[in-house]
C-alpha cells in the first residue's frame, strides 16, 4: 500500500489561479485516501481557515503554507513546522504586504530565508531550471540544511522522464532532496473549463486568445497514491519524501490560542478584579438610590461565570473603546448576545436596563460553547472614524487591524466576467446579467435566456451560463469588513498575514469573520449607526432648546403615548419601524411594551416570514388560536414569544432541544447558515434536523418549517439580542418623535443620509404634526438645520443650508459666519461673505433670498450681475465703476414652476406639492387621492397617482414589488404581482409619477392597491415647469431617488447591487442624482 | 447609447443619449446600427456637394454636425434664387429633392445665417418643412421661438429657461447692457448675428488637397499603350508628391473620367508604404480599365499614406533588398490574383498540433512571428492523422511496434507522454478524447510522432 501526501495545493484563494474550493480540495483529498494535503496559495494564508475547518470535519491531516513569490528567485512552497515557525511566515506576508499596494506582496528570497528558521521549503522549479535557479536552490539548501526540497512533477508535458532525470541530478547536486508533488489547481479534472476560465479573467483575455496561457491538459488535480506512485515509479524516494515532509509539519490551526489584550488593567489588578470595581461602580451610577436586589444577583452571577471562563479582558477591552467614546461624547449602543447582560449595562455598553429585559445571560455565553462572547457596538455613523483610529493608537498597527470581507463572486459579476472570457458581445453579457439575480446558484431557464434574445441552444452561451454558476461563490478578492476588530496581546501579524486596505489608514488581517469565528479569535465590531448621529444630534437640541438633559437610557420607559403612535404605525423617521413592512406589521402587533418592540424588530425579517411564523404568532398574539406547545420542553423555548419560534437564539435551542444536536452541532449549523448561500452546506443538516425531531416525536411540518426558518435566518441572522438593542433605539426616537417632533425632524435631517425615507418625507411628516417648517433662507438658516420660536410658542423648524443641492458646507461657513446683523442684498452678501459667485448662484436657486425680497428669479438675476469673482487687491476699486444697472421685469414664475424649482433645488417643497397642480386633471381621468382610499371598500376597482417614494422587492416576497406612491393627500401602497411587472417592468422602474390602476385589497388596517394597469406620467411634471426648461423632471426623479435606495440600518442591509437595470437617462439630461438602488 | 432615432422611435420614447440597452429593453426588437460618424460626416459633405447645384456657396454646418440634433447644411444663395424661378421656388425644389434622396429636411430662407438656421430648427415642422422669410422679417419670425434658436449651448438655453426667457421675443426687450454679464458674450453675440447686427461669414465647402496626381489627355485615349504611359507619368508625379513630403502609399486610387462623364475607380492597396513610380504603376493593368468611349482625364490619387523615410542606398543586398523582393512579389500577386488570395503562414496559439499554424494575409504587418519552442513537433504534419496499428503494454507506454501504411515498425527509441486535451471550447464534433502523443524512434532510425485516443492510434507527422 503506497502513501502520498499532496503538498502543492493551491486553492481558489489563489484568486483566479485555482478552481477549487479549499473544502472540495479536502473531502476530494480524503476520498483519494492521501495521507494529507498542503495547502499553499499564493503569498497569503486568506484561504487555511476554510481548509482547516474542512479538514478537522472529515479527519484529514493539513500543512498549513503558503507558496511564496519572491521578486527576484523561484517559487517556494513554505510549510511552518511550530507555531513560532507560523508567526514567522505571517510577519514575512505583512512585511511583504505591508509595504506594496493593496493585495500585492513584495520580498525577496533573501528575506523568505531570513524568515526560514521552522519552516520546511519545498522550491518549484521554473519550466527551464537554469544556472540562475540553480545558485538560488543551492543557497536555500545551504541555508536551510535538511529543511528544504525540490519538488518534481509529472504532468504529461512529453519530456517527464527525462526532466525528472535532471531535477533528481539538480536536486543531489544542492542536496535538497526531490518530492513528489503535482502542482494541484482542482480537486477533479472535471474543473478544467473554470480552470481556463479563471486563468482568462486574469489575463484579461478571452478563451480563444488565451492560446498556451492555458494549459494543454488537465492533470493538475488531486491524484491518489497509486497513480501518484505509478508517475514517480522511477523514484519512488520522491513519493515518500512527502509523507516524510508531512510528519515533519505538525502545526495546526489550532494551536492559534488567542490571547486577549492586557493594556485594560491597571494598577497591578487582575482583570477579573478590574471587571468586577467597574461594574460595581458602574451599577451604582445606574441605579442611584440602591441597586435592585435583582440586579445585584443577575451581577454575581455573570461575573462568576465570566470568571469562570475568563472573559474579563474582552469586556475591559469593550468597556474601553465604549468609554472613549463617551469621553468624546460619541453615542454608543453595544448589542450582540453577551451586550444585553446586567454588566454591559453597568459598564455602559448598553443602555437596554435588565430590570425591563429577561434575558438570560446563560444562554448567550455558554459555558459548554466555550467560544467567546460577542458584542458588537454601533457608534454614530458620522464619528465612527474616531473610534477606528483611537484603537488603531492605542494597540498599534502590529497588534489591531480589520477582519477582512472576502468578496465572492455572485451572479452578475460572475456572468460578466464569464461573458467576456467567454468572447461573448458586450450586449449579450448585458443581457444573459438582466437574468441573474443575487447568489442564485440556478442558471436562467431556457425560457428566460429566449426571452432575452438569445438562442440557449447555443454551445457557447450553455458554456458560459454552465461556467457561470461554477464561479459564482468563488473569492475574489479581500476587502475590509466594515468595522470588524481584531486585537491582541502579541504581535497580531503572527497570528494572521495583515495587508493595507484600499482606504488610507487602514489595515486588514487576511482572515474574514467567519475564519476568526472558526479559531475563536476575538473580535469587537465597531459599526456605524446613522439613527446614534440622529439621536445625539435630537439629545443636543433638546438641551439647547428645552433645557432637557437625557440620555439612552434617561428617556422616560414605558410611556403609553409612544405606543399609541406606534401602534397607528405613525412612525415615519423612527428607527426600524419605518419601513413599509414595517408599518404594515405595527397596528397587526400592536406593541404595547418593550418586549413588545423587540419582537417587532425581529419578526418583519426573512427567518420568520419564511418560516412561515409571522401570522401563527400575530393570531396568538390576538387571542384568534390557543397558544400550544408541541412539547413541554419547547415550552421553555418558545414561552416569550407564544410558543411560536423567532429569534435565531431560539431556532439554535430548538436543534439542541428537539432535533437531538449537541450544542456544538448547533454552533455548526449557526455557521452553516451564516455562509449557506455561499457554499451550500447548510443541506447536509436538514436531514438530520428534521428526522431528529420527527423522531422525537414532532409533527413534520413542524420541523420542515423551523427549518426553513433556520435557512431564512442564514441571510440575516437576527437574533434576540440584538433586537433587544434595536428595540431600545425604536422606543428612544419613537420617544423622540413622539413628543419632540420639530427636535426629532431637525436630528433626522441633520443626519442625513439615513434611515428610509428622503427630506422631503420627512419635512412632510414633521407639519402634519404640526410643526411649522421654515425655508432655507441666507439671513436666516445655518448649515444644519435649526429650531427656532414658533408663533403658536413651540419650536418651528428652519431648514438648514445642508439641503441646497450643490452648496458647499464651507460656503455655508462663511457665510454664516460673516452674517452679523443680516445681508441687507446680495452684493453686500457677496462683498462680505467672501463666497464663490456658484455658491450665491446656487442659493438663488433654492430661493433662499426671500428675506431680502427677491424671489429665486429675481435673486438669481441680481447674483448673475455680479462681476466674476475679483481679485482681493480689486476687490474694493472694481466696485466704484459699477453703475446701476437698469431694472428689469422678468417674467414671473408660476407657482407649478416654483414648486418644481423647489424640488429641483431642495428636493421637496414647503409650498404645495406638485400634484395638487395636476389634480385637475387627474380627478377628470378618474384618479382618486390618497387619502380616499381609507373609505373605500375592500376590492373596489380604484386608479391612484402619485411620485414614487419607494420600489421595493424583498427577497422574502418572490419577486413581487411593492411600490410606494405620494400625492398631496398621503401615501398609497401598491402592490405589483410578478406578472404585471413583467408587463410594465419599464413603467415601474422609470417613471417618477405613476398612476396605478387595480383593486383595493384591505387586511384589518392595513391598505394595499393590487396593481394591474399602470401609466407613466412623468411627463406631466415637465408640463408644470417651464415649457422650455431641459426637462426638469428629472428633479423629482433627484429628490425621489432616494427612493430606491433606502438603507436600512443595522443588520438587515439590503444586498447590494441586485437590481434590475435602472434606465438611465443622457448625460445632459440628468441632474446628479444619488445612484439609486432598488432593494429586495 | 442611441445617438439618433427615427420618428417611431421617438414615438416609443426613445431618444439619443439613451443606453442601448434601456432602448431595447423599451422597445424590444429595436433595429439599430452601428454609429459611423466619418462616413456620416463624409455623406453630409457629398449632400454639401451636391447642393452645388443651386449656389457655389455651400457649407456643412460647423454647429449642426451632431447626427441626434439634426446635422446642417448652410447654402447661401444669395443672387442664384432667380435661376430657380425665386427664393420660394428653390426652396420647394430643395426640399422636394431632398426628400427624394430619403432626407428628412427643413430649410428655411432668411436674411442671416443665424434667422434660417434657428428658424430651420424651431420653425418648421412636418406640415411646413420648409420657410422664406421676406427681407427684414427675420426679428418678427424669430420672436415666438425658443432661445435655442440662436444657437446657445445647452448651459445657456437652460439659464435663460431659468429666468423665465423662453423666446426669443422676450429678449429684444431686455436692456442689452444686462444681457452679457449674465450670459456671456455669446447670447448677445447670436442674438446679434440672428438679426443682422453682426455679419457671419460662410466658409464654403473646399476640398483639403489630397495626394494626388492628374492628367489630362488631349485627345479621348482608348488603346492600353498611351493608358500605360498615363499611368507612369502620373504614377511619377504622385511619386515626387510624396517624396517631397516623406510619404509612402499605402493605398491608391485611380480615378478615370470617361467622355460620356460617368467615371470608373480603381482602388488597390500595398503592402507597405511605397513611392517607387514603377512598382505603384505596374500594380494597374492597363487592359483592366474599360476606356468606354474613350478617357479625357485620370487622376491617381494615394488615399492612405505612412511616413516613409528616404532610403540609404543598400551595400549589402543580401538582407534588406529579400524583403523587398518578398514585398514586390506579394504585390505583385496580388495585383494579379488579389491581394486576398496572397498569404502567408502564421503561428496560432493552440496547444492542437493542427491548429497551431494559420494563414494570414499576407499584408498583415506581422512582425517576426513567434513560433513557440519547447515542444518538439514535427516538420511534416500530416493534415489528417493517419490511423496506425499499435499495441502498448502498459498505460502511458509507447508501443513497441506499429504498422503504418502496411510496413511494420520496430519502436527502438520513444518519449513521451505529452496529453494534450481538446480545446473544450469549440464545437467541433470528433474531437472528444485526450491524445497522448509519443516521439518514436524505429529501428532504421527514422522518427515518427504518434498519439493514442483512447483506444486507437494514430500517426501524426514524421520528423527529419
Amino acid at each position: 500500500m503506497t502513501a502520498y501526501a499532496e503538498l502543492q495545493v493551491t486553492t481558489n484563494y489563489s484568486f483566479l489561479r485555482g478552481a477549487s474550493h479549499a473544502d472540495e480540495l479536502v473531502i476530494a483529498a480524503k476520498a483519494l485516501e492521501l495521507a494529507a494535503i498542503g495547502v499553499a496559495d499564493r503569498n497569503t494564508l486568506a484561504g487555511v481557515v476554510r481548509a482547516h475547518v474542512a479538514a478537522k470535519e472529515v479527519g484529514l491531516k493539513l500543512l498549513v503554507g503558503a507558496r511564496l513569490v519572491p521578486q527576484d528567485g523561484p517559487e517556494v512552497l513554505c510549510y511552518p513546522r511550530d507555531r513560532v515557525a507560523y508567526g514567522r511566515l505571517c510577519r514575512l506576508l505583512t512585511l511583504g504586504k505591508r509595504r506594496a499596494a493593496k493585495a500585492e506582496c513584495r520580498f525577496t528570497l533573501a528575506e523568505a530565508a531570513d524568515h526560514g528558521a521552522g519552516q520546511v521549503f519545498i522550491v518549484l522549479p521554473p519550466e527551464r531550471p537554469d544556472g540562475a535557479f540553480r545558485t538560488a536552490l543551492a543557497a536555500l539548501g545551504r541555508r536551510l540544511p535538511g529543511a528544504c526540497y525540490l519538488a518534481a512533477q509529472c504532468l504529461y508535458r512529453g519530456d517527464d522522464a527525462r526532466r525528472l532525470v535532471e531535477l533528481a541530478a539538480l536536486a543531489e547536486a544542492c542536496r535538497t532532496p526531490l518530492v513528489a508533488t503535482n502542482d494541484v489547481r482542482m480537486h477533479e479534472a472535471g474543473r478544467k473549463a473554470l480552470l481556463d476560465l479563471v486563468t482568462c479573467i486574469r489575463e484579461h483575455c478571452t478563451i480563444d486568445q488565451a492560446g498556451y496561457r492555458l494549459g494543454a491538459n488537465a492533470e493538475r488535480h488531486l491524484k491518489g497514491p497509486e497513480e501518484m506512485a505509478w508517475l514517480f515509479r522511477s523514484m519512488p524516494d520522491a513519493v515518500a519524501r512527502s509523507l516524510e515532509i508531512a510528519r515533519r509539519c505538525t502545526f495546526s490551526l489550532d494551536e492559534l490560542r488567542y490571547e486577549y489584550p492586557e493594556e485594560t488593567t491597571g494598577q497591578g489588578r487582575s482583570p477579573q478584579e478590574e471587571l468586577e470595581r467597574l461594574t460595581w461602580l458602574g451599577a451604582r451610577v445606574r441605579y442611584p438610590g440602591a441597586i435592585p436586589e435583582r440586579v445585584a444577583k443577575s451581577l454575581r452571577r455573570e461575573l462568576a461565570l465570566i470568571e469562570q471562563l475568563g472573559y474579563a479582558p474582552y469586556f475591559l477591552t469593550v468597556e474601553d473603546i465604549v468609554r472613549f467614546a463617551r469621553s468624546r461624547g460619541i453615542l454608543c449602543q453595544g448589542r450582540g448576545s453577551a451586550a444585553n447582560s446586567a454588566v454591559c449595562y453597568c459598564l455602559g455598553i448598553t443602555s437596554v436596563d435588565p430590570a425591563h429585559m429577561d434575558l438570560l445571560f446563560e444562554r448567550f455565553v455558554s459555558a459548554e460553547r466555550n467560544e467567546p462572547p460577542d458584542i458588537d457596538v454601533d457608534f454614530e455613523h458620522e464619528r465612527r472614524e474616531e473610534v477606528i483610529q483611537y484603537i488603531y493608537g492605542k494597540y498599534g498597527r502590529d497588534r489591531a487591524g480589520l477582519a477582512a470581507t472576502v468578496i465572492c463572486y455572485r451572479g452578475r459579476s460572475a456572468i460578466r466576467e464569464t461573458g467576456k472570457a467567454m468572447g461573448l458581445s458586450a450586449d449579450t453579457v448585458a443581457a444573459l446579467a438582466g437574468t441573474l439575480w443575487g447568489w442564485s446558484r440556478e442558471a436562467p431557464s431556457d425560457a428566460e435566456v429566449r426571452e432575452r434574445g438569445l438562442d440557449p441552444a447555443d454551445r457557447r452561451l450553455r458554456q458560459t451560463l454552465e461556467l457561470t454558476c461554477q464561479l459564482v461563490g468563488f473569492p475574489r478578492h479581500l476587502s475590509q469588513h466594515v468595522g470588524g476588530f481584531v486585537m491582541t496581546r502579541g504581535p497580531l501579524s503572527e497570528l494572521v498575514p495583515i495587508e493595507n486596505a484600499a482606504m488610507a489608514e487602514r489595515t486588514v488581517v487576511e482572515w474574514d469573520k467567519d475564519d476568526l469565528d472558526a479559531l475563536g479569535i476575538l473580535k469587537v465590531d465597531v459599526l456605524g449607526l446613522g439613527m446614534l448621529t440622529c439621536l445625539r444630534k435630537g439629545f443636543a437640541l433638546l438641551k439647547a432648546h428645552c433645557g432637557l438633559a437625557i440620555d439612552l437610557a434617561g428617556v422616560p420607559p414605558d410611556d403609553p403615548e409612544v405606543y399609541d403612535m406606534l401602534c397607528r404605525a405613525d412612525s415615519i423617521g423612527v428607527f426600524q419601524v419605518e419601513s413599509r413592512a414595517q408599518m404594515t406589521m405595527l397596528p397587526r402587533l400592536k406593541p404595547r411594551e418593550f418586549y413588545d418592540l423587540v419582537i417587532e424588530v425581529a419578526i418583519v425579517r426573512p427567518g420568520p416570514i419564511q418560516g412561515d411564523m409571522v401570522h401563527p404568532y400575530l393570531r396568538r398574539r390576538n387571542g384568534q388560536e390557543p397558544e400550544t406547545y408541541p412539547s413541554r420542553e419547547l415550552r421553555r423555548v418558545l414561552e416569550k414569544t407564544k410558543g411560536v419560534p423567532l429569534f435565531q437564539e431560539q431556532a439554535m435551542q430548538i436543534a439542541i432541544v428537539a432535533a437531538g444536536f449537541t450544542p456544538s452541532e448547533a454552533d455548526r449549523l449557526r455557521r452553516a447558515m451564516a455562509t449557506f448561500r455561499r457554499t451550500g452546506t447548510i443541506h447536509s443538516f436538514r436531514r438530520k434536523f428534521v428526522d431528529g425531531m420527527v423522531a422525537r416525536g414532532y409533527d413534520q411540518d413542524f420541523a420542515e418549517r423551523c427549518f426553513r426558518q433556520i435557512e431564512g435566518f442564514g441571510e440575516y441572522g437576527f437574533p434576540e439580542s440584538h433586537a433587544a438593542s434595536f428595540a431600545l433605539l425604536v422606543y428612544v426616537s419613537a420617544w423622540l418623535k413622539c413628543h419632540h417632533p420639530a427636535v426629532f425632524a431637525a436630528a433626522l435631517l441633520n443626519s442625513q443620509p439615513m434611515g428610509f425615507y428622503a427630506p422631503a418625507q420627512i419635512v412632510r411628516d414633521a407639519r402634519e404634526h404640526g410643526v411649522e417648517v421654515r425655508p432655507p433662507d441666507v439671513n436666516r438658516s445655518d448649515w444644519d438645520c435649526t429650531l427656532e420660536p414658533a408663533v403658536s410658542g413651540g419650536l418651528a423648524l428652519r431648514l438648514g443650508l445642508r439641503q441646497v443641492k450643490g452648496l458647499a458646507a464651507a460656503d455655508a461657513e462663511h457665510l454664516v459666519e460673516r452674517r452679523a446683523n443680516g445681508y441687507p442684498d446680495p452684493i453686500v452678501l457677496w462683498r462680505r461673505a467672501g463666497v464663490t459667485s456658484r455658491a450665491l448662484e446656487v442659493l438663488a436657486r433654492a430661493d433662499a433670498y426671500r428675506s431680502m425680497g427677491l424671489d429665486r428669479r429675481e435673486a438669481l438675476w441680481a447674483v448673475k450681475g455680479l462681476p466674476a469673482d475679483p481679485l482681493p487687491l480689486f476687490a474694493a476699486a472694481g466696485e466704484e465703476e459699477r453703475g446701476p444697472e437698469p431694472a428689469v421685469a422678468l417674467p414671473a414664475m408660476a407657482p407649478g414652476e416654483q414648486v418644481v424649482e423647489d424640488y429641483r433645488s431642495l428636493r421637496l417643497s414647503l409650498k404645495a406639492h406638485p400634484l395638487a397642480f395636476l389634480r385637475a386633471g387627474l380627478t377628470r381621468e378618474g384618479t382618486a387621492p390618497a387619502e380616499t382610499l381609507a373609505r373605500m371598500r375592500d376590492g373596489a376597482r380604484l386608479k391612484v397617482a402619485g411620485l414614487v417614494l419607494v420600489r421595493q422587492r424583498p427577497g422574502s416576497a418572490k419577486g413581487v414589488i411593492f411600490v410606494t406612491l405620494e400625492d398631496e393627500t398621503g401615501v398609497a401602497n401598491a402592490v405589483v404581482w410578478p406578472d404585471v411587472f413583467e408587463r410594465y417592468r419599464g413603467v415601474v422602474l422609470r417613471a417618477s409619477l405613476l398612476a396605478i390602476e387595480g383593486r383595493l385589497q384591505r387586511e384589518e388596517t392595513v391598505i394595499h392597491v393590487v396593481a394591474e394597469r399602470m401609466v407613466d406620467l412623468t411627463d406631466r411634471l415637465h408640463e408644470l415647469a417651464a415649457p422650455a426648461a431641459d426637462h426638469p423632471a428629472r428633479s423629482f426623479e433627484a429628490a425621489q431617488a432616494r427612493a430606491d435606495e433606502v438603507k436600512r440600518p443595522g443588520p438587515d442591509p439590503a444586498p447590494p447591487s441586485r437590481r434590475p437595470n435602472q434606465p438611465r437617462r443622457h448625460p445632459r439630461n440628468v441632474d446628479p442624482m444619488p445612484k439609486s438602488r432598488d432593494f429586495h | 447609447m442611441l445617438a439618433a432615432v427615427d420618428r417611431a422611435a421617438a414615438a416609443a420614447g426613445l431618444g439619443p443619449g439613451m443606453p442601448l440597452a434601456d432602448g431595447r429593453a423599451q422597445v424590444p426588437g429595436l433595429k439599430t446600427a452601428a454609429l459611423t460618424p466619418l462616413e456620416d460626416a463624409r455623406a453630409l459633405a457629398r449632400l454639401a456637394e451636391w447642393c452645388g447645384r443651386y449656389t457655389p456657396w455651400t457649407a456643412v454646418d460647423p454647429a449642426g454636425s451632431d447626427p441626434g440634433a439634426g446635422a446642417g447644411l448652410l447654402l447661401d444663395v444669395t443672387g442664384c434664387a432667380h435661376l430657380f424661378g425665386g427664393e420660394a421656388a428653390l426652396a420647394a425644389d430643395l426640399a422636394a429633392r431632398l426628400t427624394g434622396l430619403g432626407f428628412a429636411a427643413r430649410l428655411a430662407l432668411a436674411d442671416t445665417v443665424g434667422a434660417a438656421w434657428g428658424l430651420a430648427r424651431f420653425g418648421c415642422d412636418r406640415s411646413t418643412p420648409w420657410r422664406v422669410v421676406p427681407r427684414g422679417a427675420a426679428r418678427a419670425a424669430l420672436a415666438p421661438l425658443p432661445p435655442a434658436a440662436l444657437r446657445l449651448s445647452a448651459a445657456g438655453g437652460e439659464l435663460l429657461a431659468r429666468f423665465g426667457l423662453n423666446s426669443v421675443g422676450a429678449l429684444y426687450d431686455l436692456p442689452p447692457a444686462t444681457l452679457e454679464p449674465r450670459f456671456g458674450p455669446e447670447l448677445a453675440q447670436r442674438l446679434r448675428q440672428a438679426l443682422g447686427l453682426t455679419p457671419e461669414v460662410l466658409s464654403p465647402l473646399a476640398p483639403v488637397p489630397p495626394h494626388v496626381a492628374r492628367r489630362v489627355f488631349a485627345e479621348p485615349v482608348m488603346t492600353a499603350a498611351p493608358l500605360a504611359r498615363g499611368l507612369e507619368k502620373l504614377a511619377g508625379g504622385l511619386c515626387r508628391r510624396l517624396e517631397s513630403e516623406a510619404l509612402g502609399a499605402r493605398r491608391l486610387e485611380l480615378t478615370v473620367y470617361r467622355v460620356d462623364g460617368s467615371l470608373r475607380r480603381l482602388a488597390l492597396g500595398t503592402s507597405r508604404p511605397s513611392r517607387d513610380p514603377d512598382h505603384l504603376a505596374r500594380l494597374f493593368a492597363p487592359e483592366d480599365i474599360d476606356p468606354g468611349f474613350g478617357i479625357e482625364v485620370m487622376t491617381l490619387a494615394a488615399s492612405v499614406t505612412e511616413p516613409l523615410s528616404a532610403l540609404q542606398m543598400v551595400l549589402n543586398p543580401e538582407g534588406g533588398a529579400g524583403a523587398q523582393d518578398l514585398a514586390g512579389l506579394v504585390d505583385r500577386l496580388g495585383a494579379r490574383f488579389g491581394l486576398g488570395r496572397v498569404f502567408r503562414q502564421r503561428p496560432v496559439e493552440s496547444h492542437l498540433p493542427e491548429r497551431a499554424s494559420g494563414l494570414a494575409s499576407a499584408l498583415d504587418p506581422a512582425g517576426p512571428a513567434a513560433w513557440r519552442r519547447g515542444r518538439p513537433r514535427p516538420l511534416r504534419l500530416f493534415a489528417h492523422p493517419e490511423a496506425i496499428e499499435a499495441v502498448a503494454l502498459l498505460p502511458d507506454h509507447p508501443p513497441a511496434r506499429f504498422r503504418w501504411r502496411r510496413v511494420r515498425h520496430e519502436v527502438v527509441r520513444a518519449e513521451g507522454p505529452e496529453r494534450i486535451v481538446p480545446e473544450w471550447w469549440r464545437d467541433d464534433p470528433g474531437q472528444a478524447e485526450a491524445r497522448d502523443y509519443f516521439r518514436v524512434e524505429d529501428a532504421a532510425g527514422r522518427r515518427y510522432w504518434l498519439y493514442r485516443a483512447g483506444r486507437r492510434w494514430f500517426l501524426h507527422g514524421l520528423f527529419a
